[in-house]
């Protein structure tokens, strides 16, 4: 099977500042990826060369078999671009037709397109408005939109839900994940509980280094692992009791009333139970468990 | 569809995408307010007394060169008066006018990164061809608006509307398409360079006064060298002001080859830019 994207040995400098360093990962098709790291580590600009926008100083950079940047890819690669903003003199629906026109549907095909992307993100209602007309949120759900035009293969989302009121950000979330069968995403974002719903790989990035894959929904790995969410702080009497269930090899209190047990894995089939039990006989009320650990508890592993 | 095949049909929407922006868009329709203003004014008060001003133009001993050939020994050429002197506005006015009017083909979606979004559907190369065809289309519909109240003017004062009339409207619109050719390419280039349209005018006005003024200082240091001042933008209007009718086009192939270049070279600057 090849691959949906394919770097190798990617590097890229601005003036004498290493932005990308060795870059060398993989994506399959059907993954949906979360690029991620702190401010600066390279995300956009690693966005930027797989789109096209930039040229790599050094290495290879394949996108669904094809160099990035190539004609080939016209129609199949869509993104959300960070910061990118309409045309201010012509309405949305006249863009997006012009740009269903671009990925070569005929006129009527690329009227009906657009009303189809509109709809998606809930903007079929402002479709006759110009982009200066619209608020931040419906902005940037128009600029969601246009990557939705035509049936593209790969869909590179940098920043989707930013500036999104909680609501959109949900309707946003859902459409990446009704959309994930029939098209790859790969998503940057700091928001860590966006990525673990949406995504099934991650990629951390930081200070242009990749530093690991992490699966975010690896069986074995959530077998070792359980997250709990107490409703209030766990006692120092409680937390003993806890650490003295079979089957614990280590815990620890990331949070006030969040426990991540590590569990040895022959024992951790029936764990759940006991760790229920011993809550309910000292009287202590939970909120969620969780088996494995939160993609936030692994990224800070790894960092 | 072949890459050459896709180019070109790309190339095709976006010219037209320009068209409408003249036509369909609120910036559009104040370009179009203000060309009309200003060529109302020159219509009103200089093409149509016509007759008397070029008449006393000809009489007069004065000696108007334009790129080396005196202009105003050959305003019979034209068939009435009125086309004459809008041929003679239109060669001082319109390279002005079209450095400030084109001066916006990439720069303004390279800083708003509307152009992330176009280059994902179309390359680069269509892109920069169709804002330059749109800019020359545009260009082209507003000449024809001018020239066609020019004409209606002339038919007026000479109390019908003759076939020569209608030939020299033609020569005078493909001459001035030719002439704003090489202008046009030069914006192409400074507006994939500069942030914004004005800068990008600047630089355009900037460059061309600088870059004339170093040629003169060179030809005059080596008179072996005046013959560069043949290649410089625009340097055929003298000579196409000294012929009639359809001979004009014999100097067509200089704007042509300086469209050629300059667009090749916005080309390499556009294909190397970051989006």
């Amino acid at each position: 099977m090849s691959a949906l994207i394919r770097c190798t040995n990617l590097n890229k400098k601005f003036g004498r500042k290493v932005v990308l360093h060795q870059l060398s990962f993989e994506l399959m098709p059907g993954d949906t990826a979360a690029l991620i790291g702190p401010n600066g580590a390279g995300k956009t600009t690693l966005f930027s060369i797989l789109c096209g926008y930039l040229r790599a100083d050094s290495g290879i950079v394949n996108v669904l078999g094809q160099p990035a940047g190539s004609k080939a890819l016209f129609g199949k690669l869509s993104a959300l671009p960070q910061d990118a903003q309409f045309d201010p003199s012509f309405t949305i629906a006249e863009q997006l037709q012009f740009y269903g026109r671009l990925q070569g549907l005929t006129a009527k095909a690329a009227a009906s397109e657009m009303a189809r992307v509109l709809s998606l993100v809930d903007l079929a209602g402002e479709a006759k408005q110009k982009a200066a007309a619209l608020s931040h949120g419906m902005r940037k759900r128009a600029a969601i939109a246009q990557a939705f035009i035509g049936k593209p293969q790969l869909v590179l989302l940098d920043e989707p839900t930013a500036g999104l009121d909680p609501a959109n950000a949900l309707a946003i979330r859902k459409l990446i994940s009704s959309l994930s069968g029939e098209m790859s995403f790969l998503i940057s974002s700091h928001n860590i509980f966006e990525l673990e719903q949406l995504c099934n790989k991650v990629l951390f990035l930081d200070k242009g280094v990749l530093h690991s894959n992490v699966h975010s929904n690896l069986a074995l790995d959530n077998a070792q692992y359980l997250t709990l969410q107490l409703e209030q702080e766990a006692d120092q009497q409680l937390l003993q009791q806890l650490q003295q269930l079979p089957g614990v090899q280590t815990l620890t209190q990331p949070q006030k009333k969040q426990l991540v047990f590590s569990l040895h894995s022959a024992q951790a089939t029936s764990f759940d139970i006991l760790l229920l039990q011993c809550l309910a006989s000292h009287g202590c009320h939970y909120r969620s468990l969780t088996k494995g650990q939160t993609l936030e508890q692994k990224l800070f592993d790894i960092a | 569809m072949s890459n050459a095949l896709l180019t070109l049909q790309h190339t095709g929407l976006y010219a037209i995408f320009e068209l409408r922006r003249l036509w369909l868009t609120r910036s559009g329709l104040m370009t179009l307010a203000a060309t009309a203003v200003i060529w109302g004014l020159l219509l009103y008060y200089l093409v149509l007394p016509a007759t008397e001003l070029v008449s006393s133009l000809a009489s007069m001993n004065t000696n108007i060169r334009v790129m080396g050939s005196n202009i105003l020994q050959h305003l019979g050429n034209w068939p009435s008066s009125e086309l004459t002197l809008y041929w003679l506005l239109s060669l001082f006015l319109l390279p002005i006018f079209c450095l400030f009017f084109t001066a916006n083909q990439l720069c303004s979606d390279l800083e708003r990164g509307t152009l992330r979004f176009l280059s994902l559907r179309s390359s680069r190369t269509a892109i920069l061809l169709g804002r330059f065809a749109g800019q020359m289309l545009v260009q082209g519909s507003l000449i024809l608006l001018t020239l066609t109240a020019t004409l209606a003017i002339s038919a007026w004062n000479a109390g019908s509307f003759t076939l020569p009339m209608l030939n020299g409207a033609a020569v005078i619109w493909v001459n001035l398409l030719l002439i704003l050719l090489p202008f046009t390419a030069l914006m192409s280039v400074f507006s994939a360079l500069a942030p914004t349209a004005k800068l990008a005018v600047t630089l355009a006005i900037v460059s061309i006064g600088v870059g004339y003024g170093l040629l003169s200082w060179f030809t005059s240091t080596y008179p072996g060298w005046a013959f560069l001042h043949h290649y410089l933008l625009g340097a055929q209007v003298g000579k196409i002001a000294t012929v009639q009718g359809w001979q004009t086009l014999q100097f067509a192939t200089l704007p042509l080859l300086q469209s050629l270049v300059l667009l090749l070279l916005a080309y390499a600057i556009v294909r190397r830019r970051a989006l």
